[in-house]
């Protein structure tokens, strides 16, 4: 399992404002999100799963409030950084599948155009993004090298710039090729398979489409021979004219033999490695024959150890050292303001315009410390400032804010009580008093400052144990990536040959056709994959997906999830899933958080929560679910879930809960550890409680599950 | 269940088409045969538009069907023209290129048959008995959709009743009370509105509704797909509550495989408008013969993660796993009780499946 943290979710607490009072839809959640890897949300319809993924892609409701928590992105705060900021992250680097693909496409735009929108605004944004990104970090790392003591040397720069720009100029022409070449197999044994049957519908559209893949395959490295493909597509054609005429395609077996043949073999040969093709081309000043890639590959190996891959490599590992070096220095320091700024702001609070100062000047400290050279942001001192600064100000706004309220809820209260002293019905209720907690308000700044000096101490040791030269090879590939995302570049027609392969993975049939049509010309099913490859083409770093197959039946539900799969084993996605299924789940998710009322009730990996389920509620879920094997009684949860304008004292489920203990009713359990990943909130894990058996039905399914499980893997 | 046997629904070669523009039509529904015994729960499956929320609505009349018959109880309920209509199109073709006299007073009677038998077909299903329809019930997908916001509890349960003429308020509100009871809500709740509810409290509400006209068959169009898993259990036990001891008989439309088979007796798959295997559920569980039947047992999920890593998903590719080249198929009975649509060959092969077990 991956260990890099993509996502993480600290304290989240969601409020909604109602006409009824304030709605607490998530209370206190954590969890964290591994690259490459599901978490599985599950819960029933108002248990806050939506408002968390709401919340965490930034478009939750108007009369949401978010009353506390962090959740951490690529070292920012989503819920502290400004709009604009938000808009380069939302859908491009976090996308959400919906849960209604009525409401969630526009009706009046083709399916076409909104499929292949996001993708040429990204491409733009994105490229735009990776050059700044790409000088930014070549601007330090000259600097960084200046501090090393090397002199600077520009030269070095730009002609790795020019080796990517080579490489990138054969690598884009080299991908459409190859996935031309595939799509082309395909269709070439769909083809044969249907002549075989004698069951082609759509002789002349199936001939083109053919054609067009084909042609779209020739390429330096992938048909060499364009000559001949030509020929035999020209061939083809004629031949497709004549079945037509003749109705019958039996004449087409032969040339379409051919042509799977040579694609066949073209999809065979080895890729060459462009990277190194590049610099042989730029540093040797070679020029490209009519060499095989496997040819070329031997070619061109020796220039990735040359000289200037040498010098490139060291000078990166110097600019590193040097600039971690710097950043412990700052650490240091900073961990001094820390401790320093700990006292101030634990004794009495001092003015607010003094402790903004402070806070300024601190945050400046802090910010120094930061290294430059860093690919993974995963520290709070990039979302030191914002953090600190807000929370200072709920201190200062309560101070004053707290007098106010409560005047205002005395006056109201007297007005009330004046009126029903005197027999009338009062207008309305009183609002009801919201202080802020001065106390816990304290706590968070102090809590703030201890955590990340912390974290600096922790990192200060790490840096001690780096490997440079590891850590220098793959910034290197970081900066290669970077530099390649800022050159490649989707055209329109790209796009919309994404978008059609990707409509095709979705399991639209006909996708050529279904590009120009509307939304309303779909079916339900058919809507929601159109919202599922929206989302896909803009290849995010994390999927939210909200109950996407919800709506969908068995087969269809099972392609989609396999895609998702599919593309998160691709692609390193991402994925949060959140359904009520727990069917679903046992297919993708690698973590499981089971959410009710708000919480998060248990949290682990799928096998733990599957095969050692600890929380009742999670016994009920599973009890719940029909059975392809028996025909008991299923055992419902009885009752529905609390109103949370109301949460109740003790544990949310007690009242649904036939193992509550009286502790239940009174207080909220903690999370209690069961194995380094395994959680749950249950008091019945208490070393006092009692010992309780999961449901007979439970614990017969996991025993058939575990002995089939044995089974397929003996 | 004292008459196992007796047919309580009979769907005879069931075609509901569409027409789209002027030149082609979408055969939603194309010649589905099957039968619904007394007491039974009829499931029917297959991917989302393979038209078996159609064959449901066909069946209460809410189209005008195409072709074929629906017999509920002995009688016609539905009918449609086209077959006839087809068959003396084809007459009159052949006709006028026959120069037989004995042929054409041959055609000459068929014209004259397919004639009546189409007259009658118009007739039984334009006066179709109103009081036997309204037998048939039904409860819609959507629970928060297909209630009526601005109407209390008690209106939408007593609305079948009034339309039915009943006027006596102190019998419909009884009767409204003694349903609510039946579904698990309670008396206060009839003078409540449906957004009050919760998800399965809503769709209890459309159990009522549906129960309180006594019907002897319902059609229950996904009537939990839309609902959460916790609430799916108390659904699926309160149908199955109902049916033991109402005796209610059921065609339960759903793509929740793992639903239709704990809740069915007998299913029916469909692909496309047709119906491509039918049996016990057990059996068809057992023994799924047809390949789409196959590709969709695969499919189900199953809520244990080492399963669900080496389940191998079948994809159905209809050009691939037949060959209808020189024999067509249709729909027939491999071993008894089970059908499937197939030709002479794959029957053979599928006989010998069933025997070899």
């Amino acid at each position: 399992m991956s260990t890099e943290k993509k996502l993480q979710v600290k304290d989240l607490t969601i409020s909604f404002r109602t006409v009824n009072g304030k709605l607490q839809a998530v209370r206190d959640i954590n969890f964290d999100l591994y690259k490459g890897e599901t978490l599985a949300i599950v819960g029933e319809s108002g248990s806050g799963k939506s408002a968390t993924s709401k919340t965490i892609l930034g478009i939750s409701a108007n009369n949401t409030i978010v009353e506390g928590g962090e959740i951490l992105y690529d070292g920012k705060d989503l819920l502290k950084i400004s709009e604009e900021d938000f808009h380069a992250i939302r859908g491009d680097k976090i996308a959400m599948v919906f849960q209604d693909p009525l409401s969630s496409l526009n009706p009046i735009m083709r399916v076409g155009k909104q499929l292949t929108e996001a993708m040429l605004l990204k491409n733009k944004a994105n490229r735009r993004e990776c050059r700044k990104k790409l000088n930014t970090s070549l601007k330090h790392m000259s600097a960084s090298m200046v501090g090393a003591g090397l002199a600077e040397d520009k030269a070095l720069f730009e002609t790795f710039r020019r080796i990517i720009k080579t490489e990138a100029k054969y690598e884009g022409p080299y991908d459409t090729a190859h996935t031309n070449a595939a799509a082309a197999l395909k269709a070439c044994d769909d083809m044969l398979l249907a002549i075989e049957k004698d069951a082609l519908t759509d002789v002349k559209g199936d001939c083109r489409e053919l054609k067009n893949y084909c042609n779209g395959a020739i390429d330096h490295f992938v048909v060499r021979d364009g000559e001949k493909m030509k020929s035999l597509t020209a061939q083809l054609m004629k031949q497709c004219g004549e079945a037509v005429h003749a109705k019958s395609c039996k004449g087409l077996t032969p040339v379409v033999t051919e042509l799977r043949s040579l694609v066949e073999e073209a999809l065979a040969c080895e890729a060459p490695d462009f990277f190194a093709l590049a610099c042989y081309l730029v540093l040797d000043g070679k020029t490209l024959g009519n060499e095989t890639a496997a040819e070329l590959n031997k070619l061109t190996s020796p220039s990735l150890t040359g000289p200037f891959m040498t010098k490139f490599m060291d000078s990166a590992r110097a600019a590193l050292e040097y600039s971690s070096r710097k950043s412990v220095e700052g650490m240091k320091a900073a961990m001094a303001a820390l401790s320093e700024a700990e006292s101030y702001f634990g004794g009495e609070m001092p003015a607010e315009a003094e402790a903004k100062k402070k806070a300024a000047a601190l945050a400046d400290t802090v910010e120094a410390a930061i290294d430059p050279l860093e690919t993974v942001k995963e520290s709070s001192a990039y979302t030191f400032r914002v953090s600190f600064s807000s929370a200072l100000d709920t201190y200062y706004k309560g101070v004053s804010g707290n007098v106010t309220e409560q005047a205002r809820f005395d006056k109201q209260t007297a007005k009330y009580e004046a009126a029903v002293a005197k027999g009338k019905t009062p207008n309305g209720k009183v609002a009801p008093l919201a202080l802020v907690d001065l106390d816990i308000a304290r706590e968070s700044i102090s809590h703030i400052l201890v955590t990340l000096k912390d974290q600096f101490a922790a990192r200060t040791e790490a840096v001690a144990k780096f490997d440079f030269g590891k850590r220098s090879a793959t910034y290197v590939s970081w900066l290669h990536e970077t530099a390649l995302g800022e050159i490649h570049r989707i055209t329109r027609s790209m796009a919309k040959d994404t978008a059609i392969r990707i409509m095709e993975q979705v399991g639209i049939s006909e996708a050529r056709k279904r590009y120009h049509q509307y939304p309303f010309e779909f079916s339900g099913g058919m809507r929601q994959r159109i919202v599922i490859a929206i989302s896909l083409t803009a290849d995010p770093d994390i999927l939210i997906c909200d109950e996407p197959t919800t709506a969908l039946d068995v087969t269809i539900q099972a392609q989609i999830l396999e895609l998702i799969n599919n593309l998160k084993r691709e692609r390193d996605l991402s994925v949060i899933f959140i359904t009520h299924d727990l069917g679903v789940v046992a297919n993708m998710a690698d973590r499981i958080a089971v959410m009710y009322a708000g919480k998060i009730v248990e949290y682990g990996t799928a096998e733990d929560v599957f095969y050692h389920p600890a929380h009742p509620y999670t016994w009920a879920l599973l009890a719940s679910i029909p059975d392809l094997n028996s025909k008991d009684k299923l055992e419902a949860i009885p009752g529905t879930p609390p109103n949370m304008i109301y949460p109740p004292v003790g544990d949310a489920f007690a009242a649904r809960n036939k193992y509550a203990l009286q502790i239940d009713f009174e207080e909220q359990p903690p999370m209690f550890q069961i194995s380094d990943t395994h959680y749950a909130a249950t008091w019945l894990l208490h070393p006092n409680a009692p010992h309780v058996e999961m449901p007979e039905i439970v614990k017969e399914r996991i025993a058939r599950m575990s002995k089939l499980g044995g089974e397929n893997n003996g | 269940m004292a008459n196992e046997n007796e047919v309580l629904l009979r769907v005879e070669n069931l075609c509901q088409y569409f027409r789209l523009d002027a030149n082609s039509v979408n055969k939603a529904v194309d010649n589905v045969s099957f039968d619904i015994k007394k007491g039974e729960v009829f499931g029917l499956v297959g991917e989302s538009g393979c038209g078996k929320t159609t064959t449901g609505r066909s069946i209460i009349k809410l189209y005008d069907i195409t072709s074929g018959s629906v017999w509920f109880k002995g009688q016609r309920i539905c009918a449609g023209t086209k077959s006839y209509k087809d068959a003396i199109a084809a007459a009159r073709k052949e006709k006028r290129s026959c120069k037989d006299p004995a042929r054409l007073a041959e055609l000459d009677a068929v014209i004259a048959d397919q004639k009546a038998q189409m007259k009658a077909a118009q007739s039984d299903h334009k006066h179709a008995d109103r009081k036997l329809i309204n037998e048939i019930q039904m409860i819609f997908q959507d629970p928060i959709a297909s209630l009526d916001p601005r109407m209390t509890v008690r209106d939408i349960i007593a609305e079948g009743l009034v339309i039915k003429g009943i006027k006596d308020k102190e019998y419909i509100d009884n009767k409204v009370f003694e349903m609510l009871e039946t579904v698990g809500l309670v008396r206060e709740h009839a003078s409540r509105y449906p957004h009050e509810f919760s998800g399965g409290q809503r769709q209890r509400i459309g159990v009522a509704r549906s129960l309180v006209m006594e019907p002897s068959l319902v059609i229950a169009d996904e009537p939990i797909s839309a609902l959460d898993v916790s609430i799916r259990a108390q659904i699926i036990n309160l149908l199955n509550d109902l049916r033991n001891e109402l005796g209610i008989t059921i065609l339960f439309i759903a793509h929740d495989l793992s639903v239709v088979k704990y809740f069915s007796d007998r299913i029916g798959v469909m692909y496309f408008g047709k119906m491509v295997e039918l049996a016990d559920s057990d059996e068809l569980f057992r023994h799924p013969l047809h390949p789409y039947t196959r590709s969709l047992l695969s499919a189900i999920p199953q809520p244990d993660p080492n399963y669900e890593k080496n389940r191998k998903r079948i994809v159905y590719n209809p050009i691939a796993d037949h060959d209808y080249r020189t024999s067509q198929p249709s729909f027939r009975e491999v071993c008894p009780g089970h059908f499937v649509l197939c030709n002479d060959e794959e029957l053979a092969a599928y006989r010998k499946i069933v025997e070899a077990d």
